[in-house]
């Protein structure tokens, strides 16, 4: 990170015999120009709002009325909150039980996409499918496939001998429920990103190692997988991001027809995420302040995670 | 033609100036209601009765060119949004019932109806639903549209079967205490096994708590809900799980409404407007179901208002608008249209709404909700009761569902409430 903010933006030497020297803004004025879209575009929707959400966080609004200033109480009130941290415990609970089967399936669906013969475009196509399919219309299909006594999950159970499992009803259950519907999502996604790594290995290494008598599994171990390294790094962190702001599977997948808040995430706050929480202490108790304190609450979490991807990479970059 | 590097760099930056100035510009001149003749009119999907609206439009054409734009997704934070911003605030805004609590204590932005001549029509509407559009100052936000009496839903025939009492009106008179009719789900438990009255126990909390005057904040901002109002719901709700006549089935799931199908699950107390919800989600049960009295008494389950802005530029014609929009013979027609039960009692006995209904086998549905909107409490609707009734459905949920035990979960909510409270400025 920080070779690129070493170079200081001083004058081209070329231009440096010149009368007047021209400092970098002057000199690249119109290249600023032809990409202002972007950051007045930033500067619009993203830095002026979170600017603002840092100012409402240090208040109490009711989202119409006059602010009235509160101060760090707000965070105060947030490190003693029981319910936020229970939240912060579901979003890295579900985040784990989906992100690591995710990858592995992915793996392993890359590695069979790699070897197909025929059919290839077909088979990619259908992989990717359900990472642009509506996230409300899955969570509507998972939310009959987990259903207690007509889903296709107890139907598979009771098969096999096995008792029903109340799935939106337990707390397991619910985490469970959600995980599966990210990972359903997401694994074609992602085995089209390890496809694309998968590619990008030299053939003679196969070769060699076919050479020097290795089977398939020791080849996958001592050469994919290695080689896959940079890229199964990217997926995860790609993967954190998400995960860790996951709020339409929850929402839909666990939302009842009664009066019930919507954001509540089934019994015991079983499947409330970070995110979810943040909505509703905003939209349902009209907290503004509190709201967003714990939206600043959820990006100090991510920020911790990212440092810890982060130094995942930077070990990679030291080898 | 040939396109220079240069060339389109001087494109891209005359475009960027002309947006940059142009959103600058717009910006500057960005009015803060309507504009011209325009009246605009914010609602949701099935908000106001569709032909009244068109029949509104074309009535007032001649003033004002009235917008009526139904707002789609989560109505309340747009609305708030729009009217904290400060522009395109539109001039007459649909309110709903859930949401009068936070528009309330902001009674400034919007017009007080009184000073337009409200009382005269005072008389004609529910006075408890007139009262729920009044602001602890006294100004009236909100002009009563609809309203939802809650009553009980059953089939037929299970009853019948069960040995219960299955007509409408033995029904209302035998089922009228919650001891009475937690015998009858015993009852309906053991002639039919698999057969639970209730589905799930919050249905118990939250209406015993809706039926009564005081809920978890009163007006001055004290927390009641660990008073004997809220522990009576509370110990009904146990009791009910403890009888064993609840079932464990999560409320729109495809479990749920199977067994509403199969007559599993035969009975519901809910708002009037739970009616299209029945027959769209269980369209194959048509014909068995009655509607009677809920135990106790009526309570009132959601229902909106129609508000005039501060930034709307001529109120009076925005308030005729409104009177008119939600005369007794209009809201006959929002019935029709939408479902939307009419807060004015005069329209109750209009033909169109006394048609007898199929769905509940020739019944007269109005037979019963009108009486039961005539006879709703309401209780004082605090900007805190959201935050603070959540514990609690949520603590009893857990009870219900997770199976845990009550007396914990009574306390956790009680803590939780405290702390909430004490975070909100509310005593306890």
């Amino acid at each position: 990170m920080a070779t690129t903010l070493r170079k200081p933006p001083v004058a081209d030497p070329a231009t440096a015999g010149g009368s007047r020297p021209r400092t970098g803004a002057r000199r690249y004025w119109h290249l600023y120009a032809a990409i202002s879209p972007f950051y007045l575009l930033f500067l619009c929707f993203g830095l002026i709002p979170v600017g603002f959400s840092l100012y409402v966080s240090l208040h109490r609004w009711d989202g119409l009325g006059s602010m009235e200033w509160a101060g760090l109480s707000q965070y105060q009130y947030l490190l003693g909150d029981s319910d936020f941290w229970t939240a912060v415990g579901n979003t890295i609970v579900i985040w784990a039980l989906a992100t690591f089967p995710m990858i592995f399936l992915a793996m392993v669906t890359a590695v069979m996409l790699n070897s197909a013969v025929r059919l290839k475009n077909l088979y990619r196509f259908a992989y990717f499918l359900p990472n642009v399919t509506s996230v409300v219309a899955i969570a509507i299909i998972f939310g009959s496939v987990f259903s207690t006594n007509f889903g296709l999950v107890n139907a598979l159970l009771q098969a096999v001998g096995l008792d029903q499992v109340a799935w939106l009803n337990t707390p397991w259950g619910i985490k469970i429920a959600v995980a599966t519907l990210m990972t359903w999502q997401w694994t074609g996604y992602n085995a089209i990103i390890f496809l694309a790594g998968l590619q990008t290995i030299p053939g003679e290494l196969y070769e060699a190692a076919r050479m020097d008598g290795a089977g398939p599994v020791q080849t996958f171990f001592r050469i994919t997988l290695p080689m896959m390294r940079p890229v199964l790094l990217f997926v995860l962190v790609v993967s954190t991001v998400t995960g860790l702001q996951s709020f339409s599977e929850p929402q839909v997948l666990l939302q009842t027809t009664s009066n019930d808040s919507t954001f509540a995430g089934g019994p015991g706050h079983a499947g409330q995420t970070m995110v979810l929480y943040f909505f509703q202490q905003t939209f349902d108790n009209n907290d503004f302040g509190y709201g967003a304190a714990v939206a600043w609450g959820v990006f100090l979490v991510v920020v911790l995670f990212s440092i810890i991807n982060w130094r995942l990479v930077q070990r990679r970059g030291e080898d | 033609m040939r396109l220079s590097r240069r060339g389109l760099l001087r494109a891209g930056l005359a475009g960027t100036a002309a947006t940059t100035l142009g959103g600058l510009a717009t910006g500057c001149a960005v009015p803060t209601g309507s504009t011209g003749r325009n009246m605009v009119l914010w609602y949701w999907d099935g908000g106001l009765g569709d032909t009244v609206v068109k029949k509104a439009k074309a009535r007032y054409g001649d003033s004002v060119d009235l917008q009526a734009i139904k707002i789609g997704g989560y109505y309340r934070s747009k609305l708030m949004t729009t009217m904290t911003g400060r522009s395109h605030i539109p001039d007459i805004a649909g309110l709903k019932g859930e949401d009068m609590a936070s528009y309330l204590p902001n009674a400034d932005q919007f017009v007080d109806l009184r000073t337009l001549g409200a009382e005269r029509y005072r008389s004609r509407y529910l006075a408890w639903k007139w009262d729920q559009g009044i602001a602890d100052d006294g100004s009236m936000v909100g002009f009563p549209i609809d309203c939802g009496p809650v009553a009980h839903y059953y089939q037929y025939g299970v009853f019948r079967k069960a040995g219960l009492p299955y007509d409408p009106d033995d029904v209302s008179a035998e089922l009228n205490t919650w001891e009475k009719f937690f015998t009858a789900g015993e009852r309906l438990k053991k002639r039919i096994p698999g057969t639970y009255l209730l589905s799930d126990v919050n249905m118990v909390f939250e209406n015993v708590v809706q039926q009564g005057d005081r809920r978890y904040v009163d007006k001055d901002r004290h927390f009641i809900g660990d008073e004997q109002h809220v522990r009576d719901a509370w110990a009904l709700a146990v009791e009910a799980k403890r009888r064993g006549i609840v079932s464990d089935l999560v409320a729109g799931t495809p479990d749920q409404l199977s067994a509403v199908q199969d007559g599993k699950l035969p009975s519901q107390l809910n708002a009037s407007w739970a009616t299209n919800d029945i027959k769209s989600g269980v369209p194959r049960t048509k014909g068995r179901w009655r509607v009677a009295q809920m135990p106790v008494r009526p309570s009132n389950n959601g229902g909106s208002f129609l508000a005039v802005t501060k930034a709307c530029r001529e109120p009076e014609r925005a308030f005729q608008i409104i009177t008119w929009l939600l005369d007794a013979a209009n809201q006959a027609q929002g019935f029709v249209d939408a479902g939307l039960f009419p807060s004015t009692p005069a329209s109750y006995t209009l033909g169109a709404l006394r048609e007898p209904d199929p769905f509940f086998g020739g019944q007269i549905t109005m037979d019963v909700f009108g009486p039961a909107a005539q006879r709703v409490e309401v209780a004082y609707n605090s900007p805190f009761d959201v935050a603070l009734g959540q514990p609690l459905k949520d603590e009893i949920k857990n009870v219900g569902v997770l199976g845990k035990d009550p007396r914990k979960a009574w306390n956790d909510a009680m803590r939780k409430c405290r702390r909430i409270a004490t975070h909100l400025g509310v005593s306890h």
